[in-house]
């Protein structure tokens, strides 16, 4: 079974890992840092090893977006962030799992200070059988 | 002779020179990057050239030259002279004449791609590569993975294999039984994979059903006095059998009640009921042989209104018995509903209700609405039925179960 784990997150300014540029990121201890970057790395050789982890994607600065909106005169483009979101789309990881509650376990560890980690099923265009 | 034919017939041969290779120097890793030259240079030249007399024979010569050149090439680093000097690429790779042997060998091979310690999708995907001789981007293609991802899966399982120095033989008798069970577990993967995602709008370029069904007929005539085998070989047929009454033009599903029975293969449903019929009254049944008599059942009627649900009942309370778990007794409440009422079944699906997995698979959600349906809970169903969309993660069964919740808010109660 195929999951995103999407990083939503507000980084001050704008970088990866998004964890050190938020308020609650500098807040934290280095030994803390450290101690969670030493814990992810394990988590990425353990899942790229299993061949879990399928594909990731760090994304650039929500300020170097464009925007598509549909109208019945056309397509409309707006250039910059999508205002209305609080936290932003900052990467997402796609992986694929044997069951749901191996990629709660991996989703876990990619909780951050200052962000918002979000686990979801992704769809496919087969079907179960009877 | 077609590209397909001739692939046919490379795929065919490759466990066996595989075999022979790892039986001649013993090293499985290099044998079998060595295979996969061997497979690809046949990829190149029978289609031009035609099909070799012997085509085992010309994979196994191919495929030594390269190993004999990789370790020529490996020689002064690693101090292999002596092993070299002490082995002929030739002398002792010739294919083996004795049938037996080649079935012992290619059993063999299935048994140590599913050795313990790799993990279940290692296995899978070891098995498709070294006993299947798919290609690395076939096998990634039909998990839909990148290759570099299945690439690393294949290669951390043969350095797993190397580092606890899995021997090319067969497992000691206690370990036999297990390891069997293994395989067939991994060929059972293999085609509920394919078998599921064929109805889909990806077409692979290896039915990976066809391909689960070739290796377990192979298994099965290696070890024909397995009960287990033979009904897993059945259980395949049988449900491949439906294979073409599955979908609808647009890839959505049909329910088995209804499906177009003309369109079932016969072949296949003779041959699946003959080994259930075979397999059932010679030994210890087993969960596969059970899954493949209930198969049987369903496969006998002309039609869904002729199912005989006492039966199938019966077959689903042999299953818990045997072994118990929550999707045993899903199937279970659904025969008895059949049999007993909707609220009988209804009442075995409370406590699965409260089972943490269970809860959050749309199945248990779209069987509980289809049984409220028809007890006539109109507002319940629809509930269970949006319940069970928004847990669904296959498109077509999403967009069926939606339905199925509209429909309801255009009933009275």
């Amino acid at each position: 079974m195929k999951y995103v784990i999407l990083i939503h997150s507000n980084p001050e300014p704008w970088g990866h890992p998004t964890q050190i540029y938020t308020a609650e990121g500098r807040a934290l201890p280095p030994e803390r840092h450290d101690e969670m970057d030493r814990q992810f790395d394990a988590l990425m050789t353990e899942i790229s090893a299993s061949g879990e982890l399928v594909t990731a994607e760090a994304l650039a600065d929500p300020a170097a977006a464009t925007l598509y909106r549909w109208s019945p005169e056309g397509h409309l483009a707006t250039e910059g962030p999508y205002a209305e979101a609080k936290e932003h789309l900052a990467g997402f990881f796609l992986i694929d799992c044997d069951s749901r509650e191996r990629a709660e376990g991996i989703a876990a560890v990619f909780a951050q200070p200052g962000g918002v980690v979000e686990l979801r099923p992704a769809m496919w265009s087969g079907g179960d059988d009877q | 002779m077609t590209t397909g034919g001739l692939e046919h017939v490379w795929r065919g041969c490759a466990p066996d020179v595989l075999a022979a290779l790892v039986r001649g120097y013993g090293d499985f890793e290099a044998a079998e990057d060595a295979l996969q030259e061997a497979l690809l240079a046949a990829a190149r030249q029978w289609p031009t050239d035609g099909l070799p007399d012997n085509p085992k024979g010309w994979l196994i010569r191919v495929a030594s030259r390269r190993l004999m050149d990789q370790w020529r090439a490996d020689r002064a680093r690693a101090g292999r002279e002596q092993l070299v000097a002490g082995r002929s690429p030739t002398e002792n790779l010739a294919p083996a004449a004795d049938v037996a042997g080649e079935r012992d060998d290619s059993l063999t091979l299935l048994l140590l791609c599913c050795h313990p310690v790799l993990t279940r999708p290692s296995q899978v995907a070891l098995t498709l590569r070294a006993v299947g001789g798919l290609s690395t981007g076939q096998i990634a293609r039909a998990f839909l993975v990148p290759e570099a991802t299945m690439a690393q899966r294949i290669s951390r399982a043969k350095s797993r294999l190397r580092q606890v120095e899995a021997r090319f033989s067969v497992p000691p008798v206690e370990q036999l039984p297990d390891r069997v069970a293994a395989a067939a577990h991994v060929l059972y993967l293999v085609f509920t994979e394919g078998h599921t995602s064929t109805t889909g709008a990806g077409l692979h370029d290896v039915p990976l059903a066809d391909e689960a069904i070739r290796l377990t007929r192979r298994l099965h005539e290696c070890l024909p006095r397995s009960g287990e085998v033979a009904g897993l070989l059945g259980l395949m047929l049988l449900t491949d059998a439906r294979r073409a009454a599955r979908a609808n033009g647009d890839g959505s599903l049909v329910p088995l009640a209804e499906q177009d029975r003309t369109l079932w293969d016969r072949t296949r449903i003779r041959e699946g009921i003959g080994l259930v019929e075979a397999a059932l009254p010679s030994g210890p049944v087993g969960p596969f042989q059970l899954q493949a008599a209930i198969a049987a059942v369903h496969a006998e009627a002309a039609r869904a209104e002729d199912t005989d649900w006492p039966q199938i009942e019966t077959l689903y309370g042999m299953l818990r018995d045997l072994a118990p778990s929550p999707v045993v007794t899903l199937n279970h409440a659904v025969a008895v509903a059949m049999v007993d009422g909707p609220t009988a079944g209804l009442d075995m699906l409370g406590p699965l209700l409260q089972d943490e997995q269970m809860r959050r698979h749309h199945r248990l959600h779209a069987v509980r609405a289809h049984l409220l349906e028809r007890d006539g809970r109109v507002e319940e169903a629809r509930v269970a039925y949006a319940i069970a969309a928004s847990l669904a993660t296959s498109i077509p069964e999403q967009r069926y179960l939606n339905t199925k919740a509209a429909l309801q808010k255009g009933r009275h109660v």
